[in-house]
């Protein structure tokens, strides 16, 4: 019965944490954007911590620089089980723009599994949204 | 008999159950009416329900760095001390023979162990933000905890003055005073001390305009940066407690006794009693809460200091100089 509350309390109650790794802030700006009253994910439950041990789906924006990969690899493994990891624009994704500099190192999912990607430069809000409820929907199935 | 009944107050009425639920409640209640004030759904009430069984089923990681047994007990041994203010705090016709003991000095002790509690996980946290949040906590606590004894000394020589006796600390008798004689915030040389008890709620609690110990936007959640888990979830319950206790001593020192006895039985006048409890707890949690949090931002720690040791200072002192006074 308690495992049943908790797995419920999962889908429920998602938390996010936002990690940029380069981004232009185009896609930074549009993931905060998601929690102002116009769009208001906060009716699911969900909510923007500020340090990656209470996170459960991990925001990651950007071309993933070469500066950055270390770190952002570092905070990936600080998240505790179960967690889901969202590619959101095209950066993490190909590299977008950016493709064949010396200094990045996307796609993503070179280094760690990422569950969903949001494509777009950046994406809309709704899209952001609509990969965000899939990223709790893969979350429930995960185990801690 | 006496055991079980004890027992039954520890771990059901006002102690550990009840405590669980309506902290969590409150906290969702507050969420709520913040996010209809600015015109969003909101998360629905019981939402801090779930963020707590999530924070259950989520894995438990202590940190290399950190001082091991200190970060596990600290958050446990700050809700232990508040559901122990809860116990002493009388609620109008309710009182447990825990009230007898229940004095306003022990109650100023175990309100600052949770903040200890807090502060000591911090800094054990071995994380140089946990350590920033520490110090933060430490400068509000000095701020608020000056207004909030001048308060409590204003009322209880008030109330002491009025029974002829030297000040009183009592709970108890401050609140059978005023079931006899109407609430204290008609005696009109307090009305600086609750507006100044009103102001330091928020920042006990640490809700938005205070929330400077654990901003997540620059510092990283300050003291609770390397807690996840079940460790934040008791972190968040004693935040959820302390609204509660807070809220009921405001009303235990100024609004007790506005509803008269309905009946001459004691115990269905414990049951109105609290239920009006709850309703002002709401309303009070409205005003002094979630109103504030709604309506401003972050302000920086200096300034929060300097608020705390201006204005509320002054009017507390105001009202113990009246008081002292003879008015
Ligand atoms: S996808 Fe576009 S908007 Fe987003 S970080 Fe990359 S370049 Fe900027």
């Amino acid at each position: 019965m308690f495992d049943d509350i908790i797995t419920k309390s999962k889908v429920k109650s998602p938390w996010l944490y936002h990690l940029n790794t380069g981004s232009c802030n185009g896609c930074d700006i549009e993931l905060i954007s998601i929690l102002t009253p116009r769009y208001d994910v906060e009716r699911f439950g969900i909510k923007l911590t500020g340090t990656p041990r209470q996170a459960d789906i991990v925001v990651v924006t950007g071309p993933l620089t070469s500066q950055s990969k270390d770190r952002a690899l570092k905070v990936l493994s600080q998240v505790p089980d179960p967690k889901v990891v969202v590619s959101l624009g095209s950066c993490p994704m190909s590299g977008n723009v950016f493709k064949g500099s010396y200094s990045i190192e996307a796609p993503l999912d070179r280094f760690v599994d990422v569950d969903v990607s949001v494509a777009g430069c950046p994406p809309k809000p709704e899209a952001i949204i609509d990969g965000i409820i899939k990223a709790i929907e893969i979350l429930k199935d995960k185990r801690g | 008999m006496e055991i079980l009944l004890g027992l039954f107050y520890v771990l059901v009425f006002p102690g550990l159950l009840f405590c669980f639920a309506i902290g969590l409640l409150l906290l969702g209640i507050d969420r709520k009416i913040v996010a209809r004030m600015q015109k969003r759904i909101g998360p629905p009430i019981i939402q801090p329900f779930y963020d707590f069984f999530k924070l259950m089923g989520k894995e438990r990681i202590v940190p290399n760095k950190a001082a091991k047994k200190i970060y596990i007990i600290a958050p446990v041994i700050g809700l232990i001390s508040i559901i122990t203010i809860a116990l002493f705090i009388p609620i109008d016709y309710f009182k447990t023979f825990f009230n007898n003991y229940a004095d306003l000095v022990v109650i100023v002790y175990l309100l600052t162990i949770p903040s200890l509690a807090i502060i000591i996980g911090g800094a054990s946290s071995g994380s140089p933000f946990g350590g920033v949040g520490a110090s933060r906590e430490v400068v509000l606590m000095l701020g608020y905890e000056l207004p909030l004894v001048i308060t409590l000394l204003a009322v209880g020589m008030k109330i002491g003055r009025l029974t002829n006796t030297a000040a009183t600390f009592s709970l108890i008798n401050i609140v059978d005073y005023q079931i006899k004689n109407g609430p204290a915030f008609l005696q009109w040389s307090l009305i600086p001390a609750a507006l100044a008890f009103l102001m330091v709620i928020p920042c006990e609690i640490g809700s938005t305009p205070f929330d400077i110990a654990d901003a997540e936007t620059e510092i990283c959640e300050g003291t609770m940066v390397e807690y996840g888990g079940i460790l934040f979830g008791v972190y968040k319950l004693t935040q959820g407690i302390k609204i509660f206790v807070m809220i009921s001593l405001f009303i235990a020192m100024f609004m007790s006794g506005i509803i008269p006895a309905v009946s001459s039985s004691i115990f269905v006048n414990s049951l109105v009693s609290i239920v009006w409890h709850m309703a002002l707890v709401i309303v009070i949690l409205f005003i002094a809460v979630s109103l504030l949090r709604a309506t401003t931002a972050r302000i920086r720690i200096e300034q929060a200091f300097k608020f705390y040791w201006t204005y509320p200072t002054a009017l507390s002192l105001l009202s113990l100089v009246l008081v002292w006074a003879g008015l």
